[in-house]
This record gives structure tokens, sequence and C-alpha cells, in this order.
């Protein structure tokens, strides 16, 4: 009834991604580093327990701390004291995914939360919802960010059965202002379990070592989710008026129903997207962060942070010259795996574009 | 072509080139419109009216495109292959010989400029030398305007292609000739019985009325008196009254202008009432034309038969067609309407019946009347 | 007209709201800090502190004081001009912004209008011909434009036009060029060296600021043009794909006519609002790109404020780009409303 129409439009958007070059292009350049990332172990056997420090070649630093170019032993060569940087480069790709993955997941989940609910229900949520997000584009996105990172605390204790008061409470937010009619029921059933198991978990407090990557990722998500928000919340607002919507409702299905199921697929679409040039987007701008200085210490395998060593050189038209390859071999794999993105999300926008007129 | 006709689309052909497979969208269409009557175009949604009227301006959009086929338009004496001329040749047929009107008024003008400026475009295209003697007139006689203007009209007479006359004109205030042309426009505007014009000139779309509207475009088409006039459902939106009211310009601007008027509708209503003769169209081809009191009286092609029953009456069981207008992606073979028509024989399957004239002034597409000679 | 004057009236209230509510939320970042660390920024010499000292700046400054007296004061204080002091760079920070402005300026009088303009040309010629050569190669150029971190684009032009070559230095002015703009003979009619140089007849430094300035522009233009191209060609093939542009043809009218008369001043639209909000983010300062060239504009001192925590710095930085955002918005709103006159309706 509702699925064959939904099931012929992936395939056929599948069919028009195969069929365009650019969109393969961007696949195979996003296969190429999943190999690398799922590799890694192998094609750079790590020297310490912790497979994200980058090692150092000892031998040659007793002789210079300086960068030195390609050769067999160091295949991209090493950069300043001596990290050998193929091997940032290729765990360097790991932290890559990890960091566009999970800023673009945090983001998401905050922004479709925020964004849903706002468009749904309207009104005065709406409205603070908006002014709220305006605010924060409003700010300067990387200064933001960078003030985020350097005020994040460095260890936070996590008291586990506040979490779950925050959570129950937040449930019951959301069943109150659905319209179902086991609502009370539902809520107190909610409140009893969170304070029960707060109750067990009293004493348990974690305490949640950060470190200067994932201050990173926490202040890109925190600067990135009013976007998602407003994406999610136009969509919303474009399908909410259609009649489809006034059919569900007349049939009588309950609000979580109507949004699952029709609102939901339908407006997935630019967020695809959306969420696909973002992941590149989101690796450009860690990078950049990591190349300020705020992002991964400098021992850890992180593309950005392998070209900040490049600041002190900026003057100094020798040392440009000389240690080219430091700053050029990792710069261009995250230009590629940034294109990687941009392909393919550039590729699912030209193909939604007749689907959408299709309608 | 007869000394009456003056259109005659001759067996064309149209294809879309879509994701999902070629559409025949006119497999053949054949059309005659004569010196000052209404044709009516009928048929149901899809089957190609829209498609057909576009054609015989050479404006199909892509992924259209126009196969086969000729489209002849009689003009200064002579009968010209529209589909064979070049860019330029058809501009001056657009608009000025041949003007189209479309189904939704407001989204066919266009929504940052104002109604003068827009209907003063298609004047300054078609009607540019007139204008600019009507200005050079007005500075003579009633010594308003420069000099300068008066010494630049007249370049721009002897000389437009000048690349000096370009810049000239395009840098200069040019206010008398502005002042023509917004003469025109209200004076337009007026015979469309239009209330307070002036200040409707200068409005935008999005400030009109659907009714108000439909006037606005249909006084932009015939501001060049065109030969043909094609409407394409130009009612369809609007409501009863104002329907009623375009209806009753659209038979005056026969009478006045001797425009001939392709009148493309799905409402057999709107056709019994100004239509001369019809055309009826069914999965992109013509199956019947006829008089119109020809064809309410005496339909031959079982599709007419079929749709004229199926006109709700009180008191009458209502009767609809059996099945489904067939996917045009891949058409059935032989005669498109063979699957849901009452009277179909073996060789309906197979060939396609040719377009004949049956009865005199009369054509039809059916076997049943020998169409397979 | 008088649904303009309307228009730009609400938007502007609206604005100001939305100016308040970033000051607000500024001010109120700063006191989730206790008065203890607040009496800190009014410090000029951490060296020599005692608690003592400390409780005499909660007093002198009433840091104890109500919300929205603080506030209020705070609020005055900025509307006069004064921002707070900068640590990181030892100097107040309304001076330092003020100071620092025009060699962001500079980069920006050029890479706006060539971004702005190219990529309007290059988009409406994507969209026009679509699926042709300029069409794909526009297009690839585009997503490896945007692709590109700017901070590595930059090195490797200073790279090859610096280290390898020895013609485009980073920084904004040479040596030479730097004593003679503070010399006394200097007259800083608009403290933009680029102008400066021209008014007092020393056209080499006008040069001088050129040839400092060509490689940043270039990373600039490299990498916004690609987003603008691609949202005007987007927009374009929307306009070109309505019923206006058949009904402009059907008239008769000629092809140059239906793009450029037609269908552009529709699609230009989306474009203006991006425009808009791309020229106030680069007049708010370029942060990596004025890093990596050195060349001491907005960007690379809230860079620095940053990292040093230097929490005047970067509010006062951060209401500069509200209201840089906010004085965009309104000239975006105002040109839309001209190029549509459906949007004095709303």
């Amino acid at each position: 009834m509702s699925m064959e129409p939904r099931v012929k439009e992936w395939k056929f958007m599948l069919k028009r991604v195969r069929e365009t070059p650019l969109a393969l292009a961007g696949v195979a350049i996003i296969i190429f580093f999943i190999l690398i990332a799922l590799l890694a172990p192998v094609l750079a056997p790590p020297t310490y327990s912790d497979p994200f420090k980058i090692p150092q070649d000892k031998e040659i630093y007793s002789l210079t701390p300086n960068p030195t170019p390609p050769t067999l032993t160091h295949i991209f060569g090493t950069s300043d004291q001596q990290y050998d940087i193929y091997y940032a480069c290729i765990w360097g790709t790991i932290t890559a995914f990890r960091v566009g993955l999970t800023v673009v997941l945090i983001s998401l989940i905050i922004g479709l939360i925020l964004g849903v609910a706002a468009a749904y229900y309207g009104g005065i949520l709406d409205e603070i919802l908006m002014r709220f997000t305006d605010i924060i584009i409003a700010f300067p996105g990387l200064i933001l960010a960078m003030a985020l990172v350097l005020a994040f605390p460095a260890a936070i204790p996590i008291n586990l059965s506040s979490i779950f008061l925050v959570v129950s409470i937040i449930c019951s937010f959301v069943i109150i202002m659905a319209r179902s009619d086991r609502k009370l029921l539902l809520v107190t059933q909610m409140i009893v379990v969170a304070f029960l198991v707060s109750y067990i978990y009293q004493p348990i407090v974690l305490h949640l070592e950060i470190t200067n990557l994932d201050k990173v990722l926490f202040a890109i998500a925190i600067v990135g989710w009013p976007g998602y928000a407003r994406l999610i919340r136009g969509e919303i607002l474009r399908v909410k008026n259609e009649d489809y919507i006034e059919a569900a409702k007349a049939a009588g299905s309950s609000d979580f129903r109507i949004i699952t199921r029709h609102i939901l697929p339908n407006t997935i679409y630019p967020l695809l997207v959306v969420v696909s040039m973002d992941v590149g987007s989101i690796v450009l701008t860690a990078a950049a962060l990591s190349f300020l200085g705020i992002g991964a210490p400098i021992d850890y395998a992180d593309w950005g942070q392998m070209i900040s060593r490049s600041r002190a050189w900026i003057r100094n038209p020798e040392m440009l010259a000389s240690n080219f390859h430091t700053f050029f071999i990792p710069g261009l794999f995250i230009t590629l795996f940034s294109l990687g993105w941009n392909l393919l999300g550039d590729a699912l926008r030209d193909v939604l574009d007749p689907m959408l007129r299709r309608r | 072509m007869t000394d009456e006709e003056i259109l005659e689309v001759e067996n064309l052909v149209v294809r879309f080139y879509t994701y999902e497979g070629i559409v025949e969208a006119l497999d053949g269409v054949n059309l005659k419109i004569r010196k000052g009557e209404i044709l009516g175009l009928v048929g149901e949604t899809g089957c190609g009216k829209s498609v057909t009227s576009l054609s015989t301006l050479v404006l199909v959009p892509p992924p259209g495109s126009i196969e086969a086929g000729k489209i002849f338009l009689k003009t200064q004496g002579k009968k010209v292959n529209l589909l064979e001329q070049d860019r330029e040749t058809l501009r001056t047929v657009r608009g000025s010989e041949i003007s189209m009107v479309f189904q939704e008024p407001r989204a066919y003008l266009n929504p940052v400029y104002s109604v003068e400026n827009q209907i003063s475009e298609v004047l300054l295209v078609h009607r540019k030398e007139e204008f600019l003697k009507r200005a050079i007139e007005t500075i003579k006689k009633k010594k308003k305007g420069s000099n300068f203007e008066l010494k630049l009209y007249q370049r721009m007479l002897e000389k437009p292609k000048s690349l000096t006359t370009k810049l000239l004109s395009k840098f200069t205030s040019k206010r008398t000739l502005k002042m023509e042309l917004h003469n025109e426009v209200v004076a337009l505007l007026k015979n469309m019985e239009i209330p307070d014009p002036e200040r409707v000139a200068k409005m935008y779309p999005h400030e009109l009325s659907g009714g108000m509207a439909q006037r606005v475009v249909i006084a932009m088409a015939l501001s060049c008196n065109p030969k043909i006039l094609l409407a394409d459902e130009p009612t369809t939106n609007l409501d009863v009254t104002v329907q009623a009211q375009i209806l009753q310009l659209v038979s005056l601007l026969r009478k006045n202008f001797q425009s001939s008027i392709l009148y493309v509708t799905h409402d057999l209503g709107v056709v019994a009432e100004i239509c001369d003769r019809v055309a009826v169209m069914y999965a992109g081809n013509v199956v019947e034309t006829a008089d119109v009191f020809e064809i309410f009286n005496n339909p031959l092609h079982p599709y007419t038969k079929a749709l004229l029953e199926s006109i709700p009456r009180p008191g009458k069981e209502f009767k609809s067609i059996p099945g489904v207008v067939p996917s045009l992606i891949k058409p059935p073979r032989g005669c498109r309407f063979h699957d849901r028509c009452d009277f179909a024989m073996e060789v309906c399957r197979k060939v396609k019946p040719q377009f004949l004239e049956v009865k005199k002034d009369h054509f039809v597409a059916c076997h049943l009347y020998g169409g397979s000679k | 007209m008088t649904s303009l004057i309307a228009y730009i009236t609400r938007r502007l209230i609206f604005l100001i709201f939305v100016l308040i509510g970033v000051t607000l939320m500024i001010f109120a970042i700063t006191m989730l800090f206790s008065p203890e660390i607040r009496a800190y920024l009014y410090i000029r010499n951490i060296q020599h502190v005692t608690p003592d000292v400390i409780r005499s700046v909660i007093e002198k400054y009433g840091l104890n004081d109500p919300f929205y007296l603080q506030f209020s004061r705070w609020l005055g204080q900025v509307l006069q001009g004064n921002l707070g002091w900068s640590q990181s760079s030892a100097q107040p920070v309304a001076e330092a912004i003020l100071t620092r402005w025009p060699y962001t300026f500079e980069i920006v009088i050029f890479a706006a209008p060539l971004i702005i303009f190219f990529g309007i040309y290059l988009g409406v010629q994507a969209g026009v011909h679509r699926n042709g050569i300029i069409d794909h190669v526009t297009r690839v150029f585009s997503i490896i434009g945007y692709s590109l971190p700017s901070f590595w684009l930059g090195l490797l032009l200073l790279s090859v036009f610096y280290g390898k070559l020895g013609w485009l230095p980073p920084g904004a002015l040479s040596y030479e060029a730097e004593q003679a703009v503070h010399a006394s003979s200097f007259v800083r009619y608009t403290h933009i060296d680029l102008i400066d140089g021209i008014l007092n007849g020393q056209f080499w430094i006008t040069l001088d600021v050129l040839k400092h300035v060509i490689l940043p522009v270039i990373v600039i233009v490299v990498i916004d043009i690609a987003v603008l191209v691609r949202v005007m060609r987007s927009s374009m093939l929307e306009s070109l794909s309505k019923q206006y542009v058949t009904a402009a043809r059907a008239k008769g009218l000629d092809e140059k006519t239906v793009i450029y008369k037609h269908a552009r001043r529709n699609a230009l639209i989306p474009v203006a609002t991006l425009s808009g909000m791309l020229v106030a983010g680069l007049l708010g300062g370029l942060v990596i790109t004025e890093t990596v060239f050195g060349f001491g504009g907005l960007g690379q001192w809230a860079a620095s404020a940053a990292i040093g925590l230097d929490v005047p710095a970067v509010l006062g930085y951060a209401m500069l780009s509200a209201l840089l955002f906010v004085i965009a918005n309104l000239i975006v709103d105002i040109m839309y409303a001209y190029i549509d006159p459906r949007i004095r309706l709303e």
C-alpha cells in the first residue's frame, strides 16, 4: 500500500546514483578510506599499546629534530620531532571517520528531536526554538567552537542516577504532549521505574575523561545542531500540511505513528544530502581546529594535527620549501576524504531533484 | 490547405524521453483551424491537448521533442512549415501571429515584474517601429519630450542594430516611448473590461485575483493582434461566474478581431457554449473532428459517444467508461482505444485507424468507418 | 512604496531583537563564572594578586550585584565603546578591533566582489547550459573547491610562491612599508593602508599591500565561490523550469531576454541571502586564512584570543560578529524586498 512506492523510490535513487560518474567516484573514494581504516593494523602496525600514538624515529631524532623527506623506511617522510607521517596518515583515517560520524550523529539526534518537536507542535515551542537557533547561528561558529573546546573541563563526573532522572523526565514530557490515551499510565510507569533505578545506582559515579579531541567533537556538534534542527523543521512544515497527513489524522493514527510512518520517510531525503556533505566539512573543521593547536595532542594520529607544526615556518621560505611533504601529504588525505563525501552528497542532491519534481 | 484554413497540423509526433521510458505523447495528430473559428480541443487529462497547443509554437519543453509531422501556418499569403523555420522566424510568429493563454494565469506571469512591464515587453518585441513612430509624432505635435529623444527614436528606426544605437537606448530614459506604451497597455486592459486599468497596470501578479489575472494574460496575448489564439484551459481554475465572463470575452474577441481560437478544455459544457467545431483527443490522437452540433447530435467515434454518455444527467444512471487511459510509455498497438471500446474488432487490435473524412466536414479515426483504407 | 518601508521596519525590529538576544546570551555565559574568576578580567597585572585585591575588585565593579544591574552596567559600557581589556593582545578590546579591522577589510574588498560576480556568472551559465561542458567543469571545480582545507591551500600557495619563488610573501605589509606607514610624515586618513597609500601619494605602499593580499584572496575566493556557484546553478535551474519562462518564450522574446531578464532575477533571490551571509562572515574575519598568512586581521586576533582564553576579547568579537550578521541580514532583506515584490507583504 504505502510501502511499494517507497521501495521503488529507493531503487530508483540507487540506480541513478550508479549511473553518475561523480557519485561513483565519491563512493570509490569513501570505500578506499574505509579499507585503509579497516586495514590500519596491517598497513601500519602500531608501536605502542595505544595505536593512535605515532611512533618517533629515535635514531634520526638523535641527529636532528627537523623533518626528513620520504625514504624507504619512512614512506611519507617524517615531521617535526621525527614522527612518521605515513603512520599518522593511516591511523588518522580512523580518527577522521570517528570525528565525522560521531559529530554528525550527535548533531543529528539533537537537531532531529528539537526540530521535530518544534515543527509538529508549533506555537511557542517553535518560536523559542527558532529564536534560539537564530542566535546560535549569529555566533561566529569557529570561534564558538574554539571557546567551547577550551572551556570544557578535562573530566566530567557523571552521576548515573541523575542521567536516568533527566532522561525519564524528557520521555515523560514527550508522552504528555503526545495525543495518546494511555499516557497517564505510561508516565506513571516511567516515573516509578526512574526512581527505582536511580535509587539503586545512586552511589555509582563515573569520571569520564575527555580528551581534547573529544572536546572538539562536542564543540562542533553543539555549533552544528541548529542547522539540522532548522532543516528538519522546514521539511516537516512542508509535509505537515499535505493531504495525506490530514487523512492519517482523520483515520485516527496516533501522533507517534504519523511522525514515524508518514512524516519522517518523506522528509529524510534532503537530510541525507546534508549529512553526507557534513561528514566532509566536519572533518575539515576539526582539522582546522587541530591546525590551530586546539585539537589532538602532538603525538596523536590526526591529519590536522600533523599540519599544525607548519605554522612555525610561515615566515621561513626555506623551511616551507623543504618541509613541503609534512603538510602536503596529510592535507591531501583531508582533501580526498572531504572530496569523497562531498561528491556523494552532490550526486544525491542531483538525484533528489528530479525525484522531488516527480512527486 | 483550403483558403479558409490558417493552421494545419499534419501527423504530428511528439515523444518525451523520461527516466521511466519514452512517452509517446502525440502519435500523429491532425488538426485544422479555419479563419475566425473557435475550435474546441477536448479530451481527458493527459491525452495530449496541451502538448499539441505548445507544439504549434514549437515550444515543447525538454525532455520532449517533436519527432515528425508538419505544422503549416498561412502567413503573408504563403503556407509555411513552422517546424522547418529557424529561431528568428519562430520568434516573430510567437506572440504576434500565434498567441497563447495558459491555465494558471498567475503562474504564467513573472512575479517580480509589474503587469505594465510584461505587456510592454510584448509590444516592444513585435510592434516596436509602430511605437517609435508614435513617439516621434507625439514629440513633434505636442512638443513634449526633448529633441534628443526625437533624434534617438529616429535613429532607432533607421539603424536599429548599430552598437551606438543600442548603447544610447540602454542608458537613456525614453520617457515618451514609455508613455506611449503605457497608454496602449491601459487601452488594452480597458478592452478586457478590467476596472481601473491605470491602477492595475502598476500592479504585480500576486496582487491580482484569478479572473483579473486571466484577463491581463488575454490582454497580453491579444496585444499584437494574433491570427490565432491558443487558449489552454483558461477557465479551469476559475470560479464559474468568472468563467462565464471570460467565455463572453472570448466570443466577443472572435467577433471583433476575426481571430481564430483553439480552445483546449476537458469541459464539454464550455465546448457546447462557444465552439464552432470540435476536435476530440484520446491518448495522443485526434479521434474525431466535426461541427459542434454534429459532434453532440451525431457522434461517430465510440470514445466520443462514451464521453457524451458519461455526462451526468438527473434521472439517468451514472455511466462511466470502463478501464483506464493506457500508459503512453508502451502504448497499445493498433487503435489506442480498443481495450475500452464496446465496438472493438480484431483489426482494431492490430492496425491503427486512419483519420478520414467520413461525412462532409466530419473526420473520424475508427475502423468502423473504414479507417483501414 | 509604503509596503517596502513597513517591511524594512518590521525586519529591523526583529533583528534588534536578535542582537539583544545575542548580547544577553553572551553576558549570561560570563555570569556563569563566579565573581572571583570574573574579577581577574579587571586586573592587568596578574602577578601580584592577593585575596584582598580580588575582594576590592569585586566591590569596585559590583560583581556581586543582581543580574539586571550588572547587565545594564555592562550594556552601558558597551554602548560607550568600552569592551573590556584584552589580555592576549595587551590593549583594550575596542582598540584591538579597530586596529586590526583594516587588514581584514583589505582582503574582503577584493574577495567579496570576485566571489559574488563570478559566482553568479558561472552559476547562471552552468544552469542555462545544463549538462554542458561549462556545467560539468564548474561542478567538478566547485566540489573540489569546497573540499579543500583553507589552511592547506594557503600553505601550498605560500610554499610555492614564497618558499620556492619568493614572489608573494606572507603578512600584511613588508618591513619597509610597515615603517613607512607608521612614520610621522604619513597621514592615516582611513587607517586602511591600501587606500592611505594612494591618498598620501606613495603608490608603492598600495602595491605592497596588493602583493601581500593576492594569495589570501585566492584562497578565500577558491573555497567560497564554489558554494555560491552551486546555489546559483540550482536556483537558476529551478527558475528556468517555471511556467513564466515558457510564457516569456511564447511571447516571442529572444532567449537572452528570457534568461537574463526573467529567469535570472527570480533565481537571484536565494543567492542574495547567501551572498549577504557570506560577506558578513568574511568581514567578521577569516580565522584560518589570516593565521596561515600571518595577516594580522580580526580573524587571527580572535583565534589567538580564543586560544589564550581571553574572555573579553572573545566576547567582544562575538558581539562584532553578531552586529555584522544583523546588518547583513538587514541589507539582504532590503535587497530581497526590492527584487521580489511579494516579500513586502510578509
